[in-house]
C-alpha cells in the first residue's frame, strides 16, 4: 500500500514554484494506476518521491508524509528500496549501466548481492517470461528503441519488485513497441504487482488501469475509478487536455494512393497539376550490417503535410537522413519550377533535377532529439546562423511566428523540449528551404504541445512549404496530415 | 543459459595494454627488446582476429604496411621538411597504432561486469572502478551523440568550409557536452534505483579466471622482463 498524506514538494533547483501541492491519495496493493496530466504537472516528481531519487538525487523540500506499507519513506535509503520498487524510465538511450544486455538484466540482483544460483535462476525465468531469448548477449548499441525499453522492463523484473513505477515509458516507442509494453504491463498486473505509470499517450493503458489520478499544476484534480473510465469519451479527454483514447496503428491510415483525410481536403490547388508533386528517385543506403534500404520512386504531394509510417526497422529515419543529405547517396529529387525548369525538366517531364549538395539545400530536417541540432549561445543567434543572409528584424519576426519572441536571448539548452523543437522549426523557416522534414515531432508531447506543433505545420504548409514527417502518432496524423505513406520496402 | 568466458581474463588484458604502452608506445627497453617489440606489434592484430573484428584488423594492417613502406622506400631518399614530416608521421603511427588497436580489442571484448569483477579480485576500490565502468559505457554514447551532431551541422550547412574554426569547435562541443551530461544524469538515476552504491558487497555472475592463454601471456611478459633486467644489470655490472 502506498499513501501520500498532504505532500508538498519544491525542488531546490526551482525554489519559486512548488512542484507538488497538498497531494493526498492511497494506492492499494495490486492496483494499476495511471498518472495523467500536462507536461510539468508533477507526475515525474511524484514517482521520484516513491523511488527515493528524491531527495538523494534531486534535492528539495518536502512536507507531509509518504508511506509504503505504513513506513515513512524518508527514513529509508534509496538502496533499501531496491528490490521492492522498480523504475522504468523514459529515455531508452540512457538507462543502461552495462554495454551488453545479459549483464544489464542481472545488474540489480548483483548489486543486492543475491547468491549466484538465484540470479541465474531469475535471469532464466525473466528471459522466458518476456520471450527475449533473441535479445540476450547483445550490445545495447545495436538495439532499437523498443528493444531497449523491453530490456529496461526486464532488468526491473529480475529484481522482483512489489511496486513498479514507469515514467513515460512509451515516449520513444512506435506503435508495435507500445503494444509490447502493454503486454508487459498486463503480465505484471496479472502477477499482482502495484503499478504506477505516468504517461501522455494514455490510449494503450486505458483499459488496463484500475484508476487514473489527474494532476494539474502540482495538484491532484481528479481520481477516476474504473466505472468512470469506461464512460470516458474523446470529448472528456480533450476537456482535460489528455491525448486521444483511440488505440490505432498509424498504418491504418494508409491506402494505395495515400490516405486522404476529410477535414484536410480543403487545401487550395493554386498550383498547376505537374507542379503539385515532388518526385524522388533512386534513394538508397546500405546499413553497416549489409541490409539495403531503397526507394526507387516516390511521388510526394507538394505544399502538403505527408506522414511517413512503417514498422520498426523499415528505415524511416534513414530515409529522411538520405533525403536531407546527411547520408551520402545518389538519389535525385525532381521539383517542378514553372518556366525556369531548364533543359532536364523538358526531357523527363518531372521538373528540375536536384542531387547531392543542391538537393541538400532544398531541405531542412528537424531531428527527433533537437538537442543535437542547436549549437549557438542564444535562440536569436540560432535563427540568424540559419539564414542565407543574416537579418535580425526578420529573425525576430520568425521567432514571433513560432511563439518564442520572449525567449530570443535565452540559451537554447535552457529551454524545454517542446520549445527546443520550435527553435529548430524557426531555423527551418529562416533557412528558406522549401521542404521541411520532421522525425517523430510529437514523441513525449502532451496534447497541448502536440496541437501546437500541428498548428505550426498547417501554417507552414499554407505559406507554401512541403512537409514530410515520420511519425507513429495516430492522433497527430488525424489532426494535421494530408497524406499518409507507408514505407516498407526493405530488401536484404 | 550459457555464460561464456572470454579468451583472455580482463586482468591479462590490462597487463597487455600496459605492456603495449610501455614497450611499443614508449619504447622502453631500447634495442635489446626489439624482438619482443615486434611480437607485441603483431599481437593486437591476432587478438582482433580472435574477436572477429576483421575490419579493424585489416584497416590497421594496411595503415601499418603503408607506413613501413614509406619508412623504407620514401623516407630514405627524402630530405628537408618532407623528411621531418614523414619521420613524425611514421613514429606516431608505428608507436601508437598497436597500443590503440589493443585498446580497441579490450573495449570490444570486455563486458563492463567482467571488468568490474576483475577489479574487485585485485581489490581495487569502488571509487576507482565505478567511474572506469561508466567510461566503458560512455565512450560509445559520446560517439553516437557526436555522429548525430555532425550530421545536423552538415544538414544545416554549417561546415568547416566557410566558417571560423573556433566557432566550429564550439558548435560541436557545446551540444555534445550538454547531451552527454544529460545522459549521464539519467544513467546515474537509473543505476541508483537498481542499487548501485559505493562500498557494498555485490555478486558478479561473470566467469572470470586465468586460462592457458593467460598463462602464456604472463610467461612471455615475465621472460621479457627477466631478459631486459639481465641485460640492464649485466651491462652495469
Amino acid at each position: 500500500m502506498i499513501q501520500f498524506e498532504h505532500v508538498d514538494f519544491t525542488y531546490e533547483a526551482n525554489s519559486e514554484t512548488p512542484s507538488l501541492r497538498d497531494i493526498s491519495f492511497t494506492v492499494k496493493t495490486g492496483e494499476c494506476v495511471l498518472l495523467a496530466g500536462a507536461s510539468g504537472c508533477g507526475k515525474s516528481t511524484l514517482l521520484r518521491l516513491l523511488n527515493g531519487l528524491i531527495p538523494e538525487f534531486y534535492p528539495g523540500e518536502r512536507k507531509g508524509r509518504v508511506l509504503i506499507e505504513g513506513r515513512e519513506i524518508s527514513n529509508q535509503e534509496i538502496y533499501d528500496l531496491v528490490g521492492r520498487i522498480g523504475t522504468v524510465f523514459q529515455n531508452p538511450r540512457a538507462q543502461f549501466f552495462n554495454v551488453d544486455t545479459t549483464s544489464e538484466l542481472v545488474f540489480g540482483c548483483e548489486n543486492l548481492a543475491l547468491p549466484e544460483e538465484e540470479i541465474v535462476k531469475r535471469l532464466e525465468k525473466t528471459v522466458a517470461d518476456f520471450h527475449m531469448e533473441k535479445l540476450m548477449n547483445r550490445s545495447i548499441f545495436e538495439l532499437s528503441g523498443g528493444e531497449k525499453q523491453r530490456i529496461a522492463c526486464a532488468s526491473v523484473a529480475t529484481l522482483h519488485p512489489e511496486i513498479i513505477l514507469l515514467d513515460e515509458p512509451s515516449a520513444n516507442l512506435d506503435f508495435e513497441g507500445t503494444e509490447n509494453l502493454r503486454q508487459m504491463l498486463a503480465a505484471w498486473k496479472e502477477l499482482g504487482k502495484t503499478i504506477l505509470i505516468a504517461e501522455h499517450r494514455i490510449s494503450y493503458v486505458w483499459d488496463i488501469v484500475d484508476r487514473v489520478l489527474y494532476l494539474e499544476e502540482g495538484r491532484l484534480r481528479a481520481d477516476w475509478h474504473k466505472e468512470e473510465l469506461v464512460n470516458f469519451t474523446e470529448e472528456t479527454c480533450q476537456k482535460y487536455g489528455l491525448r486521444s483514447l483511440v488505440r490505432s496503428s498509424p498504418m491504418m491510415f494508409v491506402t494505395p494512393e495515400g490516405y486522404r483525410l476529410e477535414q484536410n481536403t480543403a487545401v487550395t490547388k493554386a498550383v498547376k497539376e505537374q507542379a503539385d508533386q515532388i518526385v524522388l528517385r533512386d534513394f538508397s543506403y546500405t546499413y553497416r550490417h549489409g541490409a539495403t534500404f531503397r526507394v526507387r520512386e516516390l511521388r510526394l504531394p507538394r505544399y502538403k503535410v505527408t506522414a511517413i509510417v512503417g514498422a520498426n526497422g523499415t528505415g524511416k529515419t534513414t530515409f529522411l537522413e538520405c533525403l536531407s543529405g546527411i547520408r551520402k547517396n545518389k538519389g535525385k529529387l525532381y521539383l517542378a519550377e514553372g518556366e525556369n525548369a531548364g533543359q532536364d525538366a523538358a526531357e523527363n517531364g518531372l521538373g528540375r533535377a536536384y542531387s547531392g549538395r543542391r538537393c541538400q539545400k532544398l531541405i531542412f530536417m528537424v531531428m527527433q532529439d533537437p538537442n543535437h541540432q542547436l549549437f549557438t549561445e542564444s535562440v536569436l543567434d540560432e535563427v540568424l546562423v540559419s539564414m542565407p543572409e543574416e537579418d535580425e528584424d526578420k529573425a525576430r519576426v520568425i521567432l514571433e511566428e513560432v511563439d518564442l519572441a520572449q525567449y530570443a536571448d535565452r540559451h537554447p539548452m535552457s529551454l524545454s523540449g517542446g520549445q527546443k523543437q520550435r527553435v529548430a522549426i524557426a531555423c527551418a523557416i529562416a533557412s528558406k528551404r522549401p521542404i521541411l522534414l520532421l522525425d517523430e515531432p510529437t514523441s513525449g508531447l502532451d496534447r497541448k504541445h502536440m496541437l501546437e506543433v500541428a498548428e505550426l505545420l498547417k501554417r507552414l504548409k499554407e505559406q507554401g512549404r512541403t512537409i514530410i514527417t515520420v511519425t507513429h502518432d495516430s492522433e497527430f496524423i488525424r489532426i494535421c496530415c494530408d497524406e499518409v505513406m507507408e514505407l516498407s520496402e526493405v530488401s536484404a | 543459459m550459457e555464460l561464456q568466458k572470454s579468451f583472455l581474463d580482463p586482468r591479462t588484458k590490462l597487463l597487455l595494454v600496459f605492456v603495449e604502452a610501455t614497450l611499443v608506445l614508449a619504447t622502453a627497453g631500447g634495442e635489446r627488446l626489439v624482438v619482443f617489440r615486434l611480437a607485441f606489434t603483431v599481437l593486437p592484430f591476432l587478438l582482433l582476429l580472435t574477436a572477429k573484428c576483421y575490419s579493424a584488423c585489416i584497416v590497421g594492417m594496411l595503415v601499418l604496411t603503408v607506413t613501413e613502406m614509406l619508412k623504407y622506400f620514401v623516407f630514405q631518399s627524402s630530405n628537408g621538411t618532407l623528411s621531418f614530416l614523414l619521420l613524425m608521421a611514421i613514429t606516431l603511427i608505428t608507436r601508437f597504432l598497436p597500443a590503440y588497436l589493443m585498446g580497441v580489442y579490450v573495449i570490444r571484448t570486455t563486458k563492463v561486469s567482467e571488468f568490474k569483477a576483475a577489479m574487485e579480485r585485485m581489490h581495487v576500490p569502488d571509487e576507482l572502478t565505478i567511474p572506469m565502468c561508466v567510461m566503458f559505457r560512455f565512450f560509445p554514447t559520446v560517439r553516437e551523440e557526436g555522429t548525430s551532431i555532425r550530421a545536423a551541422m552538415k544538414m544545416r550547412g554549417i561546415g568547416l568550409g566557410g566558417g571560423k574554426a573556433s566557432e566550429m569547435l564550439e558548435y560541436r562541443v557545446v551540444p555534445m557536452i550538454s547531451c552527454s551530461a544529460k545522459i549521464g544524469e539519467e544513467l546515474s538515476a537509473s543505476a541508483l534505483t537498481r542499487g548501485l552504491g559505493k562500498n557494498r558487497k555485490r555478486t558478479n555472475i561473470c566467469k572470470i579466471g586465468f586460462g592457458v592463454a593467460d598463462y602464456i601471456v604472463m610467461v612471455v611478459v615475465m621472460v621479457m622482463i627477466i631478459y631486459w633486467m639481465a641485460g640492464y644489470f649485466g651491462s652495469v655490472g
